[in-house]
Parts: C-alpha cells; sequence; structure tokens
C-alpha cells in the first residue's frame, strides 16, 4: 500500500521544490520578536495563509504566491515555547549555523576564531549581527517567511506568445503578501530590513535566472555559473501520488540491489519511519515536530569573475594536454567539476565531448553547429529532458575510477549514490577489459544523507553584466530530520573534504573553499592514450553570507505555538 | 602471543593510581588527571600548532598511536539478567540486592601501537619469543624514559609502586608489572592484504569426524550382536573410536586457538620511518605532478631527476615528515624537550 502523508499538515515547501513548480520569483523576509504576545499573534496571523502540501488541484487551489514559515531556535524561545519542549530540540539547531562556521567552511579552517575574529567581515549585515557575541541577542533572527511567486500570467493560453512574454513578470499577488506582511509588523514584531550586502534591503529578494529566447525572456534552470541546476532532489514516500511515484523515483530515490524506489519518509519529514528503520528522535509533546522539518538556510555568493577566468585558464592548459581545441576544453572542464554538462546532460551517460554535442542536436536544443538554440521551442525541450526521469537515471558504481564522471566532481559529492558501497570492485574487470559493473551495488551509505534542496538563484538577469562584486548566487535551503546527520555531514565530509572520494583533501571544485587546496583530478581511461588532468588554480567562487538553521513546524504545532498552548507534560 | 601482530606490538598497560590524595591536596586521581591535561596535543589543529611543544609522542619514532586515560571503574551494567521462568524456578528474589564488582582504586591505562623493534632501524619481525617482547618492550620503556622522562615522573608518580624508579631500565620492569595482553590488535597499513591464518575446518571435521564415525559405527554393530567385523572386535574398536574421536577434538581446539593466536607477518614498508617518509613523498609528488604535467619528456625527465636527487625516495631518514604534525608544510614544533 503506499504511504498516505496527511499532506495538509505539512507545509507546502516541503514536499515541492516551487520553482518546478512555475514559481520562479521568491522574497524571504526575516522578522525578530521583542514581545512574545505579539509574536504568536503574527504567527497566528501568517499560519492562516500559509501554503500546505494539499495536492493541487483536487485538494487545494495552486496559489499565486505561497507563504510558507520558519523559527530559529531563538525565535522559538521568544514565542514562549516550553522549556522541556527546547531541550527536546537537536543541539546544532539549537547552537545555529554561526557557531558551526569552521566545520561548515564557512570559515577559514586553518585560523583559530581568536585570530581571525572579524572572519565574518563578508556576510551581510543581517547575519552579521545574527547571535553574534556581545550583542545579548539584539541583532538575532526570529522567524523566516518565505513568498514564492507564479509569473503573472492573466489567464493567457498555454505556449502561446502572451503566455510566454508574461513569464519574466511576478504576479502582483507577491507584492500584495509583502504589504500584508509589513502590516503584521509592530513594537512587539520587527520586520528586519538589513538585507543584502548593503544591508538596505527590506527583504532577500531571489528569482529564477532569465534569458533571452528569441527575443522573448524566459526563465531557465540555470544559476550563475551558466550550469543547469535543481535536477536531481530526493524522492520520499508519500511525495508525490502513486502513479507519479513510479517515474519520479527513477534516479532519485535509493537502489537497494533492484530497482528505484523511493526513499523513507522518516529522513525528510519528522515523525516518520527513516532509513534505519526508526523513528527520528523528537521533542516533546511529539505533536509539535510531527511532519515539520529542519532547514539550513545560506546565501551562497556566486564569484562569477573569479570562476571564469580560471576556467579559461585552466583550459588552456586542459586543451594542450588534451589536445582539443579551447570551446571543446572549456565545456568538457565545466562537465568534469560539475558531473554534468553545463545544459543538465550527466557525464555518467554521456561522457563525452560529440557524443553530447550529438545528443543536443538530436532532441532539439542545439543547431546544426552544435551551439545552443536560442528559441521557445528549444527552452521546452530542454526544460522537459531535464524534469524527465532520464536525466537522472545513473549510476556511479560503474565508473568507480571516474573515467567518466571524476570522483571529486561536485554531483558525485553531493548524491554519491551507490558509489559508496563498500563491497564495489575497483579496477579493470579482466574478462570485460572494463570497468567492473557492479550491478547489486546499494544505496546503504548514501541514503541517510540526502536533503531536500529548496530556494532559488539571486542577482541580476542573466545578460546583465557581473563580476565578484555584484550581487548574484543561490539562496540554499536544505531541508531535512537531521541538521547533523545530513546537511552538515555533507557540507563538512564531501564538499570540504575528499578522502571518501580518495581525493585527500581536494574541496568541492564548485563549493569548496580553494584558499589553501586548489586542486581537482580528472582521472582519463588509460585505453585513451591520454594523461589524466590536475587542475591547479582552484580558487574559492562559492562564498556564504550567511544564514541560520530553522525548524519548520506543522500546521498542528503552528498552530499550538500561535495559541501558546505547546504541552510536554 | 596476540600482543605481536603485523611486527608491531600492541601495548596495553593498567597501572594502578594511589588511593586518597597527599595531606593538603587533590586526590592522586585528579593529580594524573592534571598531567595528562598538560600534555602538549600533536600538532594537527590551528589551535594545537600554537603551542611550543609537539606531543611528547612524538620525539621518538617508535609510536604509531599511543593514549592515556584515566579509568575510574568498570560499568555497573545492573543485575545479571535471566530468564523470567528459570528465575522463578529458581526462587531468585529480585528485591535481594545482587553484590556489585568494583575496582580496588582508578587505574591509569596506556596503549600504545609500536614498531616491534629493539633499536631505531631493525626490520619489523614476523614472529616473536615472548622473550623477545618483553625486551622489545623494555627498549620501548628506555626510549621513553629518555625523551619524555620528566612527563612520565610527573604523571607516573601518582601511581602505585612507581616511587623509586630512576631509570629507564627500572621503569620498564614498573611496566612489566602492569603489562596486560592486548587481545584485539587493530592494524590499518595494509597495501596489500596477507596470507591468512585461515582454519583448515573441513580437514578438523575429517579428523575428529572419522574417528567417530568408526566409534559409534562399531559401537552400533555391537548392540545389535555383532561382536566381530573383519576380525576386529567391535567394542574394542568402538572404544578406540571414541577415544581417538575425544583426543583429535582435544588436539583441533587447541590448533585452532594457536592458529588464531598466530600473529600475522608485517605488511610492506609499514614501520613508522617509512609511513612517514610516505607521507612526504606523497604530498611533494602531488606538487611534481602538479607543477609539470603536459610538460615536454626532455624537461619530465630532467626534473624528475631532480626531484629523486631532492627527496631521495630511498632513504627513509632525510627528507622526511616529523612525527605529530599534520603534514610537513604545516608549522612545525619548536626544538625542544
Amino acid at each position: 500500500m503506499a504511504y498516505a502523508l496527511n499532506l495538509h499538515d505539512i507545509q507546502g515547501n516541503v514536499t515541492r521544490a516551487y520553482g518546478r513548480f512555475s514559481f520562479p520569483f521568491a522574497r524571504y523576509f526575516f522578522f525578530q520578536i521583542r514581545h512574545p504576545a505579539a509574536g504568536r499573534a503574527f504567527v497566528d496571523a501568517v499560519r492562516r495563509e500559509v501554503t500546505t502540501s494539499a495536492r493541487w488541484p483536487d485538494e487545494a487551489d495552486k496559489p499565486n504566491c505561497t507563504v510558507n514559515i520558519a523559527f530559529t531556535f531563538m525565535g522559538l524561545y521568544w514565542l514562549e515555547v516550553p522549556n522541556r519542549t527546547l531541550q527536546g530540540m537537536p543541539d546544532v539547531f539549537i547552537s545555529g549555523m554561526r557557531s558551526r562556521a569552521s566545520m561548515l567552511g564557512d570559515r577559514d579552517p586553518t585560523i583559530t576564531a581568536d585570530d581571525d575574529p572579524d572572519w565574518d567581515r563578508d556576510w551581510d549585515p543581517i547575519w552579521q549581527g545574527n547571535r553574534k557575541e556581545g550583542l545579548g541577542g539584539s541583532e538575532d533572527v526570529h522567524i523566516l517567511v518565505t513568498l514564492n511567486a507564479q509569473p503573472d500570467l492573466a489567464g493567457a493560453e498555454p505556449g502561446s506568445q502572451d503566455f510566454l512574454a508574461r513569464l519574466k513578470n511576478p504576479h502582483p499577488d507577491l507584492e500584495a503578501k509583502t504589504d500584508w506582511l509589513r502590516s503584521l509588523t509592530s513594537d512587539g514584531i520587527v520586520l528586519l530590513e538589513r538585507n543584502g550586502k548593503a544591508g538596505d534591503a527590506p527583504f532577500q529578494s531571489a528569482s529564477a535566472v532569465f534569458d533571452d529566447f528569441g527575443g522573448v525572456t524566459l526563465p531557465t534552470a540555470r544559476e550563475h555559473f551558466g550550469f543547469t541546476d535543481g535536477i536531481g532532489d530526493p524522492v520520499f514516500k508519500g511525495q508525490y501520488p502513486p502513479a507519479q511515484e513510479k517515474t519520479a523515483v527513477i534516479g532519485r530515490g535509493k537502489r537497494m540491489g533492484g530497482d528505484w524506489e523511493a526513499l523513507e519518509t522518516g529522513e525528510f519529514i519528522l515523525g516518520h519511519t527513516g532509513e534505519s528503520q526508526e523513528l527520528p528522535p523528537t521533542a516533546m509533546p511529539p505533536e509539535f515536530m510531527q511532519n515539520g522539518t529542519f532547514m539550513a538556510y545560506r546565501k551562497l555568493h556566486e564569484n562569477v569573475a573569479s570562476f571564469q577566468s580560471v576556467v579559461d585558464e585552466e583550459a588552456q592548459g586542459f586543451a594542450t594536454s588534451m589536445a582539443i581545441d579551447e570551446p571543446q576544453a572549456r565545456e568538457t572542464l565545466l562537465a568534469k567539476m560539475c558531473g554534468r554538462w553545463s545544459d543538465g546532460v550527466p557525464l555518467a551517460v554521456v561522457p563525452d565531448y560529440d557524443e553530447w554535442i550529438a545528443f543536443g542536436k538530436a532532441r532539439g536544443w542545439r543547431n546544426e553547429n552544435g551551439s545552443m538554440l536560442m528559441t521557445p521551442d528549444a527552452w521546452r525541450k530542454q526544460i522537459a529532458y531535464i524534469r524527465s526521469a532520464e536525466a537522472s537515471d545513473f549510476r556511479y558504481a560503474d565508473d568507480m575510477a571516474g573515467f567518466k564522471c571524476p570522483g571529486g566532481a561536485h554531483m558525485r559529492r553531493m548524491n554519491t549514490r551507490d558509489y559508496l558501497d563498500p563491497l564495489n570492485a575497483f579496477g579493470i574487470d579482466p574478462e570485460t577489459g572494463k570497468q567492473f559493473e557492479n550491478a547489486g551495488a546499494t544505496h546503504a551509505l548514501n541514503k541517510r544523507r540526502r536533503i531536500l534542496r529548496r530556494g532559488l538563484p539571486y542577482g541580476p538577469p542573466n545578460f546583465e553584466p557581473r563580476d565578484d562584486a555584484s550581487e548574484q548566487g543561490v539562496i540554499m535551503m536544505a531541508m531535512g530530520v537531521d541538521l547533523f546527520r545530513q546537511f552538515e555531514f555533507v557540507q563538512q565530509q564531501w564538499i570540504q573534504y575528499g578522502l571518501d572520494f580518495h581525493q585527500g583533501n581536494n574541496t568541492c571544485p564548485m563549493l569548496g573553499r580553494h584558499d589553501h587546496h586548489t586542486r581537482h583530478m580528472i582521472p582519463s581511461d588509460p585505453k585513451s592514450g591520454k594523461p589524466p588532468y590536475m587542475m591547479t588554480k582552484l580558487k574559492t567562487f562559492v562564498e556564504c553570507r550567511g544564514g541560520d538553521y530553522f525548524f519548520v513546524p506543522s500546521m498542528i504545532a503552528l498552530r499550538m505555538i500561535a495559541m501558546g498552548i505547546v504541552d510536554p507534560t | 602471543m596476540p600482543d605481536l601482530d603485523s611486527g608491531h606490538l600492541f601495548l596495553t598497560y593498567l597501572i594502578p593510581i594511589k588511593r586518597g590524595g597527599p595531606r593538603n591536596d587533590v586526590s592522586f586521581k585528579q593529580k594524573v588527571r592534571i598531567e595528562l591535561a598538560r600534555l602538549p596535543p600533536a600538532h594537527q589543529t590551528p589551535a594545537t600548532q600554537k603551542t611550543a611543544y609537539a606531543a611528547p609522542f612524538a620525539r621518538n619514532l617508535r609510536n604509531h598511536f599511543a593514549r592515556m586515560f584515566v579509568l575510574d571503574n568498570v560499568v555497573y551494567n545492573g543485575r545479571n539478567r535471566q530468564n523470567a521462568l528459570v528465575a522463578t524456578v529458581k526462587k531468585v528474589n529480585t528485591i535481594t540486592p545482587e553484590p556489585v564488582d568494583g575496582l580496588r582504586s582508578a587505574y591509569l591505562v596506556f596503549t600504545a601501537d609500536i614498531d616491534a623493534i629493539v633499536k631505531d632501524g631493525d626490520p619489523l619481525p614476523s614472529e616473536l619469543s615472548a622473550d623477545a617482547q618483553r625486551r622489545v618492550r623494555m627498549a620501548y620503556a628506555q626510549t621513553l624514559w629518555e625523551t619524555m622522562g620528566e612527563e612520565i615522573k610527573a604523571i607516573f608518580g601518582n601511581c602505585h609502586g612507581f616511587d623509586g624508579t630512576d631509570s629507564g631500565q627500572a621503569f620498564g620492569a614498573y611496566l612489566e608489572r602492569c603489562h596486560v595482553e592486548t587481545t584485539m590488535p587493530y592494524h590499518d597499513y595494509y597495501l596489500n592484504l596477507p596470507a591468512f591464518n585461515d582454519l583448515p575446518l573441513k580437514g578438523l571435521i575429517v579428523a575428529v569426524g572419522v574417528p567417530a564415525v568408526i566409534g559409534v559405527g562399531a559401537l552400533l554393530l555391537r548392540l545389535f550382536g555383532m561382536s566381530f567385523l573383519l576380525g576386529m572386535n567391535t567394542l574394542v574398536l568402538g572404544l578406540l573410536g571414541v577415544a581417538l574421536t575425544c583426543l583429535a577434538f582435544v588436539l583441533a581446539v587447541r590448533f585452532a586457538i594457536a592458529n588464531g593466536a598466530k600473529p600475522l607477518p608485517p605488511a610492506a614498508h609499514d614501520d613508522l620511518p617509512t609511513v612517514l617518509k610516505a607521507l612526504y613523498i606523497q604530498q611533494r609528488f602531488t606538487d611534481f605532478i602538479a607543477e609539470h604535467q603536459g610538460a615536454a619528456p626532455a624537461t619530465l625527465h630532467a626534473a624528475f631527476g631532480d626531484f629523486l636527487a631532492q627527496h631521495a625516495p630511498a632513504d627513509i631518514t632525510h627528507p622526511t615528515q616529523r612525527p605529530g604534525v599534520i603534514s610537513d608544510r604545516a608549522p612545525q614544533p619548536r626544538a625542544g624537550v
């Protein structure tokens, strides 16, 4: 029997990445409670508008603008959630993200905090004061409210020119909801209007990166480095209707020797059985955590100019070493850093440059010369492909040496799939002369580290010039029941360290810190006669600009918080 | 002797700490803890790299790993569990407390994995007699006394029976009295797995099973009235078979235990100086690859010649990485005691 969830009780951003559901615009608001009763009144007003996971259109109407809410630990404290409940919260959530900076790689791990007291100098002002020692909590962030808006379609016929032309503007409800949120503030609950690098923005805005497709401005699935993002999010039991789950799990669930299966709900939503076949720990009363989850909110700045210049420079060396031309070297290098080609086609499936160009031509998003077709039709085909099961259906255990997708590539670190099965055979199978197939490899060491990725890019539309100093990046929202076991583990062990992938101290070529370790190894199949290539000039391309850990309660828990009747006895 | 495995000694010492404390002072147990807390750690983190001295165990080239901690007491796990029905039949009264076992004093636990050698530079041995192992332990104690005698006196001075120990020889003799056998060694350097001492289970089953089948068969035949088989008395044959079975069983068990106790041979290149040299070469060679990839063959050849001359891979003593630091590039401890 299919696993049934009380979708009306779960906040909508847990089960849905809104960006995939035609909500390309977002605003993130941060509030501080000055008086507990005012805070509870605010929660009570907001919870009535919160978008749940109820399915559209059968169980609820699809909103023009979604509303979701989450709390830091200090927020729950200021809402007067009882001490006994607070004590039951996980310790990393209680500590908050700032105190975990060294371990997360958000500050230089080779310098102690005493020697670099100003390590958060690049953080946005709103985050610099949050949970900072000596401020007595006066600048703490307590509540996050997120709004995600559809485009202003005004009933245009889907697919029509009018429809496409309208995709670039958010629905007016986004502005209306912004006004409504402001109207809920008072002396007792204030909106922290210190967002952005300058610290003067009333909220953090975000949106898909847009591009020009034959005169029409359309949202892409790309981030500011140019990679296609947000493809392989995990799929868990009860997230999709049974019929849809069958295809959704392909490449996005887990393999335990057989077919793809959905992950256990309890990895992502509290109060349900997890992959350990146990219930996750809970604070009292159990209803407080049931159907809720935790979220790491991080503003990740992208140093676009550094990235482009390093890739250009390395591409020259790569072109010489591989005896290929520079455009091919550049694209291949990007793919070997990421694990996917820039249009989202996985290296594990299409490892060769010529095959990749042919693939795009056959699918209708590349022209005869092999360059991207910038037409609405090509845009539609490309989006359809990355939404398909095909774009996620691949494994790594048949490529243990990383000849196709390097072991240290970004994607292979983020979601290791069947690569870490300890029984995998490494090397060349003497019978076939190829790498071992490891057909029965499982996701056993991977399935407890998965995270849901929510959030959107922020910054200017694609066609505006950018450099390291301009504001662009990704608002990363990583969700899971255990920040320590899931988000922090991936961030520390897989992004900022490489031992699980036989990469020594080499960090993720895209997300990792590169102030001390600047290398990324690209293996080469010895049969090709080409040497391996070591990138040696990496810089830190992605920098955290702040954030914190949030609890995303269920609708029942929100109501209990608002009424002030969380009863742990 | 499970202490010896793969050319290393896995040492465990349990050193009783004096009970009580000196007059007008804190307990001896706390004094041991204070001395342990004062030991400088290895230079492995930015914070520890500021200390002037590295971990004292890094002052010699024998230690792969060493650990000292205070064992307060043994853990009490509650009443002995037993089947409720059995307990009822045996009339066990669970209201009556069971005796609780405890240690008579706290212990300083000292464990170390060391190269099983008597002097630096010796090759790792495959087998060592009990006496030879004792000599290795004595040589190790002498090394510790010479390199960290001050710390040893400060720590062990709070331990029972240590007073008057004033030489490496005496320290070795003291440690001998506290030595307990390590039952579970752990080795992590294998480049290639050695030939494990597999138990020839089938052979042992045959050795015990064949006389058992003959003995029991003969006794059964006797029971059914057959006194002779192929001219042999079935009773005698049966008893002989049973006796042989018992003997074979005892021998098989002793063989299995002895087989389990046999040490594995040393793996290639896993004495401490070689491991340190390997770490050094690994770092330098990766740098070499990074600096010379794509170079013309002649340039590469010349550069590699320079590399060999400069880093001398065959010389494990120099240049190399010092013990107790995370890499030879990280801040190094100042020379000192």
